[in-house]
């Protein structure tokens, strides 16, 4: 069982989709996360255990080297989609309630923005890490973002912004999630945004990159 | 010296008396008159109209025709949506609705907007012919993201033959469009390709060396000079950047100048940029922008140098922050300030002075860069020594050139910010402006009233005269009265018999008439020692 967790995690972290994939080269013909965790599924190991011990450490490492600059957006993206296609094995896991996720986290690009790679990014190591994630994504007005709080009562929200012009439309949305909802926990992120101004808006986290947001989930 | 031979000299490595100077203004021109980045990037009027009102107020060497690096993939067929206040955005992407790359053919001159963008070079050119007029293109990695969307970057590792070839593509509209503003008169074409910082070197190696390269040694072949723009994170890229051999890289401020400088020289090739946009030059203040180009400016040296922004100005950038920048530049003599204020921020110690301008001489300082060699210090000084004999005996002044390193710490001890000023008993009086005359008479003389005004109030004076109790004892006693009337002094007047005072004093024949004066030099509080010395002094 360690050893077809470890394969996984291996194709996660590396990129691998499945059998047919050409990428990674050196790895060409070999099953890719596809396979293998159906084959886990198979012979009896718990979606739980694949979730936890394959997709979120092989994530995990992605998002290390990401930080670090080792690798790049697409190498990212490589990684997340060998990721889903594993996840979709896991799917029916899931609706039955036999694997439980972390939370729910609602992510969207503010209103006037339509940035969304690093979005995504974060969208995908979150998912990596064990959450739920409900993707709004670009240019979404406030009353969606409420809307979907309302829906999924509790969920933590994630604001992306990467324009200066765009950086007030976030505060205006903190400050509407604020309102109705102050117990609901909202992270900023995009690259103009800091510390300093989440603090100015009353954001709850300002992470500058999936791995910041990870460690924070994770605590 | 022409704006275009000093980037010249800049690009051929050569020593530059000044480092040139290229404000990269895209929409933000269409703030310089008044019109929405829409209205702005839409006209070949109001590009030329904009872009010549930013020739005026910020006297550049160099300068964009048009930064927008949609205007290739709008006339492919790509949807923009357009916004007041930034560039358009591409919302689709037409590999993905259908078409592929075959159904693409290379536009032509007046596809789209790019009439607009050549007829606005040509008239530029018309009117300025003495500035480096820059033509912008699209990059071919960016333009190929246009096209795909961001599929792709998995393409890139999932079919890279799909990549190659789109990419193959992408190149031959950059040379169609670097020849279209070649021939319209540019002087520089500048490949911009933001999307490259989001890549690997080895995904940058493969895909995008070569196409780069060949619109590089595309406008070499036509004699033209050529830069290669990526703004963002593009750090593990800046090798592979000079690789492909443009004239020039430039950079964003997210990448250490030094660094690039280092990498750029090495490789024979010019480098810009890296102002940063935001925080300083669109939120910022004047100082802050100068300060920061004071720091780019010594980081880049004068060789191979050219001062630019990281990327495209946001629109609303206010122009004194650039007008700030446009001083500097063009002025030795403040990049002297400059630098001795950065030093003087971070290595030093203020003095204490609170009881600075207590002594009874109204001390009159003048803060200067060196009057030798600055003329508005040298007017300054010579302000306040025309002024200083009207004084005579009140007024002292002294020159404190902040070359030297005392006259920093002074400087910064007065909060003093601007050179030159003029303090007036430790106060800041006159920031840079000269004072005329009377202006500065009236100054001295304010001070001198407020100090009277606190030495009358702080006299206290008394009258003793000895005596026998006689008739010229009474007589010398009724003198003093009679003065005191005729001058209007309230002045407490005593007369004693005693010997034992007339010891004191050492009078031997009466009457004998003491004044004593009293200054009160400091109330409920210690003085330091130095400032005791200095009342000492004037006994
Ligand atoms: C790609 C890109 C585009 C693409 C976007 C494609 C897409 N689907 O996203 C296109 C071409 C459409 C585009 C359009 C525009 N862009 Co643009 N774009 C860029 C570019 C090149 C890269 C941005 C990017 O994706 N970075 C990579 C990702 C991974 O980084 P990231 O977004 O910062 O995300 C990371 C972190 O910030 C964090 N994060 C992000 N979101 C969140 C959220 C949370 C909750 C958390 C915790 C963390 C987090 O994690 C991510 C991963 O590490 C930058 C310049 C550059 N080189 O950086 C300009 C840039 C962002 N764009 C800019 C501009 C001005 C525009 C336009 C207005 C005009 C134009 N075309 O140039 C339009 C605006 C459209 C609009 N209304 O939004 C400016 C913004 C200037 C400013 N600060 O205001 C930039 C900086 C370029 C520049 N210097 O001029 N752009």
């Amino acid at each position: 069982m360690e050893e077809i967790l470890s394969k996984i995690a291996h194709c996660v972290e590396f990129g691998k989709v499945n059998k047919a994939a050409p990428y990674p080269p050196d790895m060409k013909g070999l099953d890719g996360a596809d396979e293998l965790t159906r084959e886990a599924l198979d012979s009896g190991v718990k979606a739980d255990v694949i979730l936890k011990q394959a997709l979120v450490e092989g994530m995990d490492r992605v998002g290390k080297k990401f930080s670090e600059k080792k690798i790049f957006i697409p190498q990212m993206l490589m990684s997340a989609k060998a990721m889903n296609a594993a996840i979709e094995h896991l799917k029916p896991y899931f609706k039955s309630g036999e694997v439980q996720r972390k939370g729910k986290f609602i992510i969207a690009t503010v209103q006037g923005d339509l940035h969304d790679i690093g979005k995504n990014l974060v969208k995908m190591s979150i998912e990596g890490a064990g959450w739920e994630v409900i993707d709004l994504g670009v240019d979404v007005k406030v009353e969606k973002l409420l809307a979907a709080i309302e829906e999924n009562p509790g969920a933590k929200i994630g604001l992306s912004a990467l324009l200066t012009t765009t950086m007030g439309n976030m505060k205006d949305a903190v400050a509407a999630i604020k309102s109705k909802y102050p117990n609901n926990e909202v992270l900023i992120g995009g690259a103009p945004v800091n510390d300093d101004f989440r603090k100015q808006i009353g954001a709850d986290y300002y992470a500058p990159d999936p791995q910041g947001v990870v460690a924070h989930l994770n605590k | 010296m022409k704006g275009i031979e000093l980037i010249k000299k800049a690009f051929a490595l050569q020593n530059v008396e000044r480092v040139p100077w290229v404000p990269f203004v895209g929409c933000h021109g269409g703030h310089l008159i008044n019109v929405t980045a829409s209205e702005f990037l839409k006209s070949s009027d109001l590009i030329f109209k904009g872009v010549s009102k930013a020739v005026e107020i910020y006297k550049p060497d160099g300068i964009p025709v048009l930064f927008d690096l949609q205007v290739e993939a709008e006339a492919l067929g790509c949807r923009l949506v357009w916004s007041d206040d930034n560039p358009p955005a591409v919302v689709s992407h037409v590999l993905l609705e259908g078409k592929t790359l075959s159904d693409l053919s290379v536009p032509s001159s007046t596809d789209g907007r790019i009439g607009i963008a050549i007829d606005a070079a040509k008239k530029l050119r018309k009117e300025f012919p003495d500035i480096a007029l820059y033509g912008l293109i699209t990059g071919p990695y960016t333009l190929a993201l246009h096209l795909l969307g961001t599929d792709i970057f998995m393409k890139m590792l999932e079919a890279p033959e799909e990549i190659l070839a789109l990419l193959d593509f992408t190149k031959e509209v950059g040379k169609a469009m670097a020849g279209y503003y070649i021939d319209a008169g540019c002087d520089i074409i500048a490949v911009v390709d933001p999307m490259t910082s989001q890549i690997d070197p080895d995904s940058f190696e493969m895909f995008v060396h070569e196409p780069a390269k060949e619109i590089f040694d595309f406008i070499r072949a036509k004699g033209k000079l050529s830069s290669f723009f990526v703004c963002g994170h593009a750090q593990q890229n800046i090798e592979a950047m000079c690789a492909t051999h443009p004239d020039n890289i430039s950079i964003d401020e997210n990448i250490p100048l030094d660094f690039v400088r280092d990498i750029a020289l090495k490789n024979e090739i010019s480098f810009g940029g890296n102002l940063k946009l935001t925080v300083v030059l669109l939120m910022g203040t004047p100082e802050d922008a100068r300060r920061e180009a004071m720091e780019c400016l010594d980081l880049g040296g004068k060789i191979g140098f050219v001062l630019a922004p990281g990327c495209d100005l946001p629109k609303d950038t206010p122009p004194e922050n650039i007008k700030a920048i446009t001083e500097l530049v063009n002025d030795e003599y403040l990049q002297q300030v400059e630098r001795a204020k950065e030093k003087s921020e971070t290595e030093i110690a203020l003095l204490n002075m609170k009881d600075y301008g207590r002594v009874n001489k109204v001390i009159v300082d003048i803060i200067t860069l060196d009057s030798e060699s600055c003329a508005p210090c040298q007017y300054m000084v010579e302000a306040v020594k025309r002024v200083a004999p009207h004084f005579e005996g009140i007024v002292v002044w002294r020159e404190h050139a902040i070359k030297k390193m005392e006259a920093v710490t002074f400087m910064n001890s007065l909060l003093v910010k601007n050179i030159p000023t003029i303090c007036i008993d430790g106060k800041i009086a006159f920031v840079s402006k000269i004072p005329p005359q009377n202006e500065l008479i009236a100054a001295i003389q304010q001070r001198i009233n407020e100090k009277f005004k606190l030495i009358i109030s702080s006299r206290r004076a008394e009258v003793l005269i000895l005596g026998k109790n006689d008739a010229e004892c009474k007589e010398a006693r009724e003198a003093v009265e009679l003065a005191m009337k005729e001058t209007g002094k309230h002045i407490s007047l005593k007369t004693s018999t005693d010997s034992a005072m007339k010891a004191t004093f050492g009078v031997v024949n009466t009457p004998a008439i003491i004044l004593t004066e009293h200054k009160i030099k400091a109330r409920g509080e210690v003085p330091s020692v130095d400032i005791i010395k200095e009342w000492l002094k004037d006994i």
